[in-house]
């Protein structure tokens, strides 16, 4: 129901855009062939790349395992609302620098810089030798114990992979998005009397990276783009805001799709500013595509992190091969998995992207995994080594997470539950791996009576309960299935990275609050 | 590509205005899993942004773009991406406003750089000596040391360097009790290593675990005070603190008004909110904003009276604030009751949550209660499990404050606040 006046409203608009055409070079319209367009890699990591394998060369002397991560990201991120509008040159990935990963005697050090010469490249493997002997003059000083782990593997691999793209962020012509946004603006401005602004942000960033070893090149580019319309209401001294995002592997020409969002967006505001609060309580729930997806993150994204098992931090660790959810639930997590903001061809430890089913048909089958837990677990790696940048320490991370789609129709679900809510908005989650507690924040809920929608909105609503509870009773899956990647997602309350998550409408029970 | 160099292409670029924005790095890291050293890490970055503004419509607005120049650009690429970003300025165009001028620091010179190695130092000697035992001990934690010094140029003269420690520390606490376990996860950011305060909050941790092990199921309560006694106090803080910003104040997104007592002046604890240059060990003790903009101690709100909104230089322009800023740290005071006289009658202290928000814009918040102690006719349980919810706009008017004060990081709130008729879910 809410798809079908979405679709409608970018029907309307579809001269509009047609007729911009020229703002995003090389877009063939629908029906027209064109040559596909590739992100190009890095001239600079190009040109960098003799000089870091003599680095790698040159510390392989001295360590056991070494590793370069280079990265040379560069993107923008242009905001649009009443009151202002910004053009910055930085998003979530944008970076140029090199990570250095050494290992002797079982310890693993790294040593990150963005000021590098490769003509001086023997002089910076002195330099961070030194720089890491100090640290470990320091750590012998206060009597540090190692925890010991044996070299990462390094078999012959070398990959050049650019990924096709409609178009290039560095090419956008910035007078006419800023246009188009601040159309969009103007139009949810415009569209009720409720409504006094409307943020839109557009961002792309072409990424490209460069894994080296003494066995391994492997280099790596792509582009992906995301964007969002909030409008922000308010009505007798109540504030509220929605928010809908576009987002895919894709150039500039996704922000094409933004017209769509605002009157659906626009109607949603109003419906919060009118919300109630939800009777606290169990209920039986269908999620929306995009609250599935925060389900999936939360629930079996993070609890199957296996850095986590290395640490004992995750109960997933002793239920693998045991029933998690119901026989309605399969979930895949991999950078291969689906095509999305965080669909690359290698990690940040040069292991090639996977697809890993999580849970199939209700157990759990596999976590994900970097390679150094992988190393420490005695298993294989599955491509989720991820930084927030190079200047940060890998961690096992999500890229996309996805429940698989079953067999219902959103309109069955609805007519099959007698008091409910249908929530829709996802805001933000937390989940404790070690407890399989989860909390999932919504911006609203509309409420189902005899099978039908009430009309009754209530908002916020905390979604909250037991991990195995939760997708144990999911009783029915739709056909659909949406995949969303405008969210960042943190290890603990650090650590930011880009993920993807969706899947179909679900029908399970919870609590909310 | 040094700064220097940097600044004269800046300069002749062709913009009407400009600011430059310098941070170098030097962290060392540690990440332990139990005592022993999972990894360690050494960065060293030059992080150099550059922000150009373009005067357009024969001066009635400006437009600005900003982008990070790396230091490894040679002066072609350099001049190249300086040459974009005046172009990207051109289009996004705001009302007129002007940038900061060159003023007198309280305290600009004379800081004795920190020494990263002795901030690492510290930090390992001292997480090294938290005792460990049958029912608690740490997991895992990771060590953040960091000096940054950061130099801040623009157009108008402007010309201002600071170097601070920056750190942080994560920590997870397992607590145990026979054949359960769990974990307790906090993240703190601080300037550097205070051993002494780092040592009492981790045993506070560790005796918050071992109640979490003997929690009951959080019964269904309804709607009943709540007392908040940890960090999340700080959430609390931020909807004050956002609601007197300039750009929500521009944007209509606040709608208090200077000299205008808050919620009609029905509140039960009238409030003062202020900023501070400096608090002990603050991650924020930088004097100057990311716009160049001295920071100062600041009145926001005065017993419950909203006397002054600050802000980024734009809107701080538009809303005609003089001598504005962003500040780094704030008080939140005004509390006349002690803690103790806060804690009567029935009601619910929470002390752990999955995620505790307070949504500024709506004034809505809420969280899972992971740990919380239920005080009712004089017994005290500890709960666990089920979520609260409220809004501030409804609940801020009785909002008590305790008068005793505790800082985490940049704010010193209230070690107490309680609010009344919250709504609690519960799971029994």
């Amino acid at each position: 129901m809410l798809k079908s006046d979405g679709m409608r409203y970018n029907m309307n608009i579809r001269y509009e855009i047609r007729r911009k055409e020229h703002l995003f070079r090389q877009v063939p319209w629908k029906g027209e062939e064109q040559e596909a367009l590739k992100a190009p890699f890095s001239n600079y990591l190009t040109e960098i790349a003799p000089g870091l394998k003599a680095l790698i060369a040159s510390l392989g002397e001295h360590y056991e395992y070494v590793s370069a991560l280079s990265t040379d990201s560069r993107g923008f991120m242009v905001r649009v609302s009443k009151h202002a509008k910004s053009v910055n040159g930085r998003t979530m990935t944008t970076e140029r620098g090199t990570v250095i990963r050494v290992m002797r005697g079982g310890l693993y050090s790294e040593y990150a810089f963005n000021e590098f010469d490769p003509l001086e490249a023997i002089g910076k493997a002195g330099e961070i030798r030194a720089a890491l002997d100090r640290q470990l003059a320091l750590m012998d000083a206060c009597g540090v114990d190692i925890y010991k782990t044996g070299p990462l593997e390094d078999e012959p691999l070398e990959l050049f992979a650019e990924m096709e793209t409609g178009t290039l962020p560095e090419e956008t012509d910035f007078d006419e998005l800023i246009r188009q946004l601040t159309e969009v603006s103007k139009a949810a401005s415009g569209a009720g009397e409720h409504v006094i602004d409307c943020h839109v942000v557009a961002q792309s960033t072409h990424i490209s990276k460069l894994f080296l070893t003494k066995n391994r090149d492997l280099r790596q580019s792509y582009v992906y783009s995301e964007a969002s319309v909030m409008p922000i209401g308010a009505k007798d001294g109540r504030n509220e805001m929605a928010f809908s995002g576009i987002s895919g592997r894709k150039g500039p020409e996704l922000f094409e799709e933004l017209p769509a969002l605002v009157e659906r967006n626009v109607r949603k505001v109003g419906e919060m500013l009118d919300a109630k609060r939800v009777e606290p309580g169990e209920y039986e729930i269908i999620t929306t595509p995009g609250v599935s997806g925060l389900i999936a993150h939360e629930a079996f994204g993070h609890g199957v992190e296996m850095d986590m098992f290395v640490k004992g931090r995750a109960l997933g660790a002793d239920y693998i091969g045991k029933r998690v959810g119901s026989d309605l639930v399969t979930m895949h997590e991999g950078a291969a998995c689906a095509v999305n903001v965080t669909s690359y061809a290698f990690d940040d430890e040069g292991t090639l992207a996977g697809d890993v089913t999580e849970i199939d048909r209700g157990i759990l089958k596999n976590g994900i995994c970097d390679a150094l837990a992988a190393k420490r677990l005695g298993t294989a790696p599955t491509g989720n080594g991820k930084r927030e940048n190079f200047e940060h320490k890998v961690y096992t991370r999500m890229t996309n997470t996805l429940f698989d789609s079953g067999s219902s129709s959103l309109d069955e679900m609805i007519a099959s539950i007698s008091h409910g809510y249908l929530l829709d908005g996802s805001q933000s989650g937390m989940e404790d791996p070690k407890h399989w507690g989860i909390q999932c924040m919504v911006q609203r809920g509309y409420e189902i009576v005899d099978g039908k929608l009430s009309g009754k909105v209530v908002a916020p609503v905390c979604l909250t309960g037991y991990v195995p509870d939760l997708l144990g009773s999911i009783s029915m899956v739709s056909t659909d299935r949406e995949v969303f990647g405008n969210g960042g997602c943190g290890k603990g309350h650090k650590e930011w990275v880009k993920v993807a998550d969706g899947g179909p409408y679900l029908k399970a029970r919870a609590r909310l609050g | 590509m040094n700064l220097t160099q940097l600044t004269e292409l800046v300069k002749a670029s062709g913009a009407d205005a400009w600011q430059i924005t310098q941070v170098l790095r030097e962290g060392m890291e540690f990440y332990f899993i139990r005592q022993a050293l999972d990894q360690n890490r050494f960065v060293e970055t030059n992080h150099t942004t550059v922000r150009l503004f373009k005067e357009l419509d024969g001066g009635q607005a400006i437009g600005s773009a900003s982008e990070e120049i790396p230091p490894t650009a040679s002066k072609e690429e350099a001049q190249e991406l300086l040459a974009s970003l005046l172009g990207r300025a051109s289009y996004a165009s705001n009302p007129y406003y002007t940038l900061n001028a060159p003023a007198e620091p309280v305290s600009a010179s004379g800081q004795k750089a920190p020494d990263v190695a002795q901030v690492a130092k510290t930090f390992l000697e001292t997480m090294r000596s938290i005792p460990a035992s049958d029912e608690a001990c740490l997991n895992s934690y990771e060590i953040f040391a960091n000096v940054k010094t950061v130099r801040l140029l623009n157009s108008r003269g402007v010309d201002l360097t600071a170097v601070y420690p920056d750190s942080m520390l994560e920590v997870v606490v397992n607590a145990n009790r026979g054949e359960k376990e769990i974990e307790l996860y906090r993240i703190s950011r601080m300037g550097s290593c205070d051993a002494a305060e780092l040592k009492r909050s981790l045993a506070e941790t560790m005796r918050i675990g071992q109640d979490r092990l003997r929690a009951q199921p959080m019964p269904k309560l309804g709607n009943i005070p709540v007392l908040f006694t940890s960090a999340d106090v700080k959430e609390l803080a931020g909807f004050f603190i956002s609601r007197m910003s300039a750009s929500f104040k521009k944007r209509g997104y606040s709608d208090w008004e200077i000299g205008k007592p808050l919620f009609d002046g029905k509140m039960q604890t009238p409030l003062s909110l202020e900023t501070k240059l400096f608090l002990p060990n603050s991650s924020c003790n930088r004097f100057f904003d990311e716009e160049g903009a001295l920071r100062r101690d600041a009145v926001l709100i005065r017993a419950g009276v909203p006397e002054c909104f600050l802000g980024d230089r734009q809107f701080s322009c538009y809303l005609g604030l003089e001598n504005s800023f962003q500040p780094g740290n704030y008080t939140l005071s005004g509390g006349t009751e002690s803690e103790e006289a806060l804690r009567t009658g029935d009601y619910l202290e929470a002390v752990e949550f999955s995620d505790f928000q307070t949504d500024a814009l709506s004034g809505s918040l809420g969280g899972e209660i992971r740990l919380a102690y239920w005080h009712h006719d004089g017994i005290t349980t500890p709960v666990t499990g089920g979520s609260i919810s409220a809004s501030m706009l409804e609940n801020a008017a009785s909002m008590r404050m305790s008068k005793e004060l505790r800082q985490y990081d940049n704010m010193e709130v209230p070690a107490a606040i309680r609010l009344e008729n919250v709504s609690v879910t519960g799971i029994e």
